[in-house]
């Protein structure tokens, strides 16, 4: 297997381009998948070199996130906490702080696993994906790019993220079978906009219900133009629990996931609406 | 093979390695460092903790080509018998060490704590090993000990 460590973006995307070779973020992922034979790479490109792209800052309204910014880094950050607090949220409680220390977000969405923790805020935060190869650039809702198979081409980068800076209130949560070091069985993630008493707009993300985290529009239009209330709540948790009936159909988790969301929905809003159903 | 240049328990060292090779193998089969234990070897445990560039991860999980470049500290970096950190004293005192597997992981997450927050709330500590498990203790003994290194760093 070849190796190879490039210091620059440019450098790595024409390695990509010259060799079948396989993008390495953390690692946290792949280097048990080749352990266990399940990713089998000809080539590694290790990113971890490259300082630019871990970089998080803000620019023109957005939050900009490169691939390689660990979960500890944004759960660092306040910037994140301040503008994307349920990415932030995701990024404190994701595996341990040893894996928070080395996986990346960029890695979370290359290896793309069902309960990857990461996606259910993206979404729900409404970010673009920043993609770059040898052909260009560009930059993909996440929740298009999300409909895509496979995710992405083999010699494409994904450069970052950007999170347009809305003043939206969001929150997440998970259900796993312990706190820390669970992969999450079941996590939302909600940003609403409000005005006043009134919820204007609403995103609803899903993970782990299904093959891919997924942005329910049906649940993000029921919601959105409604007064902040008890109701609302209410009104959400029956919605989100027939999103997961739909999703799931009759496989073994559906009517534990079922149940379930209603619980991790509640806390997934717990940080925009206090107890009474009264705005933060 | 490919070359890396490493820095582990303050010892500069040039290493050929697969580029497979993850960075317990080298520090084990390489450098003959076998206090870091390999447990789960899927980054469950926290056994194989080391610290890389003050932060802590498992060693399971890197590969040694990625620690190319970095400053490692594994457990025979931290003390030893004649002087032992004052996390492994601590250990020792409150006994909080049963059967010593998980134990180098779990002074490593603690000291790494402690070089960064002398002042660790309860909240905290318990965070801070949460990557870390231990299938004897019950937990109590350790977050005490760890507790009672931080209250000693303060005088």
């Amino acid at each position: 297997m070849k190796y190879f460590q490039p210091y620059s973006v440019e450098e790595a995307i024409e390695i990509a381009h010259a060799s079948e070779s396989t993008f390495l973020a953390g690692g946290t992922d792949l280097v048990l998948h080749m352990r266990t034979g399940k990713a089998q790479p000809s080539g590694l490109i290790d990113l971890g070199k490259i300082s630019v792209l871990r970089e998080i800052k803000e620019v023109d309204g957005f939050i900009e996130i490169g691939s390689m910014a660990t979960f500890a880094e944004l759960g660092n950050s306040e910037l994140v906490a301040q503008n994307a607090y349920a990415l932030w949220q995701a990024c404190q409680s994701m595996g341990s702080p040893q894996i928070r220390n080395q996986a990346t977000l960029g890695g979370n969405l290359g290896n793309c696993s069902p309960a990857a923790d990461g996606l259910p805020p993206l979404l729900a935060l409404g970010a673009e994906v920043h993609l770059i190869s040898q052909e260009g650039e560009e930059f993909v809702p996440l929740s298009t790019l999300l409909s895509r198979t496979p995710l992405l081409g083999q010699n494409t980068l994904i450069r970052g993220f950007r999170i347009p800076i809305t003043g939206w209130q969001s929150g997440f949560s998970k259900l796993g079978r312990r706190r820390a070091l669970a992969i999450a069985r079941l996590s939302v993630a909600v940003a609403v906009e409000i005005n006043g008493t009134r919820v204007e707009n609403v995103r609803v993300a899903l993970g782990a219900v299904g093959r891919r985290a997924f942005l329910s529009e049906s649940l993000g239009r029921e919601l959105s133009g409604l007064e902040l209330n008890g109701a609302w709540l209410e009104k959400g948790v029956l919605e989100v629990q027939q999103i997961v009936r739909e999703a799931l159909g009759a496989r073994a988790s559906a009517p534990y996931k079922r149940t379930a969301v209603s619980g991790v929905f509640r806390e997934a809003l717990a940080s925009i609406i206090t107890e009474g159903g009264t705005q933060a | 093979m490919i070359e890396i240049k490493l820095v582990v328990n303050d010892k500069p060292y040039t290493l050929e390695v697969e580029p497979s090779e993850r960075l317990i193998d080298a520090l084990r089969n390489r450098l003959g460092l076998l206090g870091t234990k390999e447990g789960c070897g899927e980054g469950e445990c926290g056994a194989c903790t080391v610290i890389m560039d003050g932060k802590t991860v498992n060693s399971c999980l890197v590969l040694a080509a990625q620690a190319n470049g970095s400053v490692i500290t594994s457990i025979e970096g931290v003390g030893n018998r004649r002087s032992p950190h004052r996390v492994q004293k601590a250990f020792v005192e409150v006994g909080a060490v049963q059967c010593g597997f998980c134990t180098p992981g779990m002074v490593l997450s603690a000291k790494n704590l402690l070089d960064k927050n002398s002042k660790p709330s309860n909240e905290e500590i318990g965070i801070a090993m949460s990557g870390n498990l231990c299938r004897c203790t019950g937990y109590d003994k350790i977050l005490r000990a760890v507790k009672i290194a931080a209250e000693e760093g303060k005088e």
